[in-house]
């Protein structure tokens, strides 16, 4: 389970700081795919990057489970992102030079880490499943933008992390293929009990969402969670 | 694995690492050559005393290379050809004179005298007849590299050294000296050549029984000999080199040589890296984002450069060997010994690595948050 308390983020210019980012609580869990939306500049970017360890919040604290991951060091970000996260980009962003087999086991890679025996099986798995049977030893080049988008999701996943965020994962991408992407990550989401964080201003993607949450200026202006709550409240208070 | 991904991208990133490669090659070509021709010069600095089988070399006093000697008796063969340490004492005379040519026109050479029937520290190495050509009075030797020189002359031809007729006994194999052209002679030829007064040489050679501690004999020989300069040859070889190494600017002037390749090289080396890491920057921070630390940035980029440096190192050598072939033999000065390649191979990575620090910066710097939208 992922706990955003109190979150904030200012950022300066030198001169003045500005808030982006309120402050601002958050439960996310396991099995649901969340998506944050809202227009440009509303800072669902900045609490994406929060929450993926990359940006340092200039209030509040943050949990995965247990551990507070509020203020962690450069080194222990970055061993926990590798640990923990999985992360899909807009652009798919495939290293060049190296084949799709590589991009997928880059995670082993980055750190020095050995990688487990079964790790390549897993890693031809994981694009079977995806649809990328015979890509392997391909170059990045050489897919379509689909194509390379299930690849970074399965470089994602390698090392089953319990976190998997999403930065519009469909935007550059054509229906079909957004479609496709979006099936995956809410089965992602739901049969692997994964918590799942999109953000997107695409609205083809809402449907696909178990939990919505709209940002505007920096606040969170809606929570399909808690509208659902408050009706259950006043449901059970009819009843 | 980041090693892995290290090679990935040099043989992806073509262009760049051509660059980089020609940066190395730069290096280990340009200064390697620079360093063969170097050591062929010292070679010949030293060429007589390195080749003259002694031990030890009795000069006259102050002596600040093998060159130039005041002449000395003859009576100090004599004198150490007593000590038990001693299995022979030999004198040697050098001076200059004017080879008569052909054509009638004159060059100057350096004619070095040695007593038969040792001969020793004459020639060594001949490319016609022998050193049994040289038991002759008469006979003296010319050098393959310099036949052309002095008119191309043949084993069997009369001609004249310092008003002194000679034949031409030998050819010798890279008998080359730092002052010039080496003609081996009789003793007393060179004498005749040089005017000197009989008896007077320009050093004693001296060797040592195989048995003997060869320190403690050449100790021994300055403590009979206190007028006289008492030099191991080893000692005397590197006074000689030192000496022409400071004194003629050519120290200077290779080092300077030197130090403009490895510039070109490193300049070259930091450009096409810098170029390569630029082009390289969202990689590096997807890298970050996915849970790299800037040390691990960091050795991937380093890994570039040592694969680049390794292989251009490689390519360098095979250039430089074919170099250092092509001209053995030659006229060109070319040697190195054995530890400089290894030196050169340390250096060349080395620098590289160095070449790769700007270009190490910038990627450590790649932010994780910049690949988020």
């Amino acid at each position: 389970m992922l706990l955003l308390k109190n979150i904030a983020k200012d950022f300066s210019d030198g001169r003045e700081k500005r808030r982006v980012l309120f402050p601002t609580s958050l439960e996310c869990r396991a099995g649901e795919l969340t998506v944050l939306s809202g227009p440009s500049g509303s800072g669902k970017t900045t609490l994406l990057s929060i929450i993926g360890l990359v940006l340092t919040p200039s209030e509040g604290q943050m949990f995965i489970d247990d551990l507070e991951v509020t203020a962690l060091s450069d080194v222990e970000a970055a061993t926990i992102r590798l640990k923990r996260y999985g992360f899909v980009f807009q652009q798919a962003m495939l290293v060049e030079g190296l084949t799709i087999l590589d991009n997928v086991m880059l995670s082993f890679a980055i750190q020095g880490e050995k990688p487990p025996a079964d790790s390549f099986e897993k890693a031809s798995a994981l694009l079977k499943t995806l649809g990328l049977e015979g890509t392997a030893q391909m170059q990045p080049r050489l897919l379509s933008g689909g194509m390379k988008q299930r690849a970074s999701i399965a470089r994602a996943l390698i090392k089953d992390p319990p976190i998997l965020l999403c930065d519009e994962p469909t935007s550059a991408l054509d229906a079909e293929s957004g479609q496709v992407v979006m099936e995956t990550l809410k089965r992602i989401a739901i049969e692997e009990n994964r918590v799942v964080i999109v953000v997107s201003h695409d609205a083809r993607v809402f449907p696909f969402a178990d939990r919505l949450i709209q940002l505007e200026s920096g606040i969170i202006t809606s929570d399909t969670r808690e509208s659902n709550q408050e009706e259950k409240e006043i449901v059970h208070a009819s009843h | 694995m980041r090693s892995y991904v290290a090679l990935r991208m040099v043989l992806h990133d073509r262009s760049s690492t051509t660059g980089a490669l020609l940066g190395v090659i730069a290096i280990v070509f340009l200064v390697g050559q620079q360093l063969s021709i170097l050591f062929g010069l010292l070679n010949y600095m030293s060429v007589l005393v390195d080749h003259s089988g002694a031990d030890a070399w009795i000069t006259s006093e102050n002596v600040r290379n093998s060159d130039a000697s005041g002449l000395i008796s003859g009576r100090y063969a004599d004198r150490v050809m007593g000590l038990d340490d001693v299995e022979w004492a030999e004198p040697m005379l050098i001076s200059n004179g004017l080879f008569r040519t052909k054509d009638g026109s004159y060059e100057s050479v350096r004619v070095v005298g040695t007593k038969r029937p040792r001969l020793a520290g004459g020639a060594w190495e001949f490319f016609a007849a022998d050193q049994d050509a040289m038991l002759d009075r008469e006979s003296v030797t010319v050098d393959r590299l310099d036949l052309e020189k002095l008119g191309n002359p043949r084993v069997g031809d009369i001609t004249e050294i310092g008003g002194q007729q000679v034949r031409i006994g030998a050819i010798t194999n890279g008998a080359r000296g730092f002052q010039g052209t080496l003609v081996f002679a009789s003793l007393d030829k060179v004498s005749d050549i040089a005017r000197t007064p009989p008896g007077r040489y320009s050093a004693i050679l001296v060797r040592f029984n195989e048995s003997a501690d060869k320190q403690a004999a050449l100790e021994r020989l300055r403590a009979i000999l206190p007028e006289r300069s008492v030099h191991s040859a080893a000692g005397l070889s590197k006074l000689t080199r030192t000496y022409y190494f400071t004194t003629t600017g050519i120290g200077g002037s290779f080092g300077f040589s030197t130090v403009i390749a490895v510039l070109i090289g490193v300049v070259i080396i930091s450009l096409t890296m810098y170029t390569s890491v630029l082009g390289r920057v969202k990689d590096f921070a997807v890298m970050r984002a996915i849970g790299a630390r800037k040390l691990d940035i960091a050795l991937v980029v380093i890994s570039e450069a040592m694969i680049i440096a390794g292989i251009g190192v490689f390519i360098g050598f095979v250039l430089l060997s074919v170099l250092l072939n092509a001209t053995n033999g030659s006229s060109i000065p070319s040697f190195l010994p054995d530890e400089v390649p290894a030196l050169l191979a340390i250096g060349t990575i080395l620098i590289s690595l160095m070449g790769s620090l700007i270009a190490l910066r910038v990627a450590v710097k790649a932010e994780p948050a910049s690949v988020f939208h």
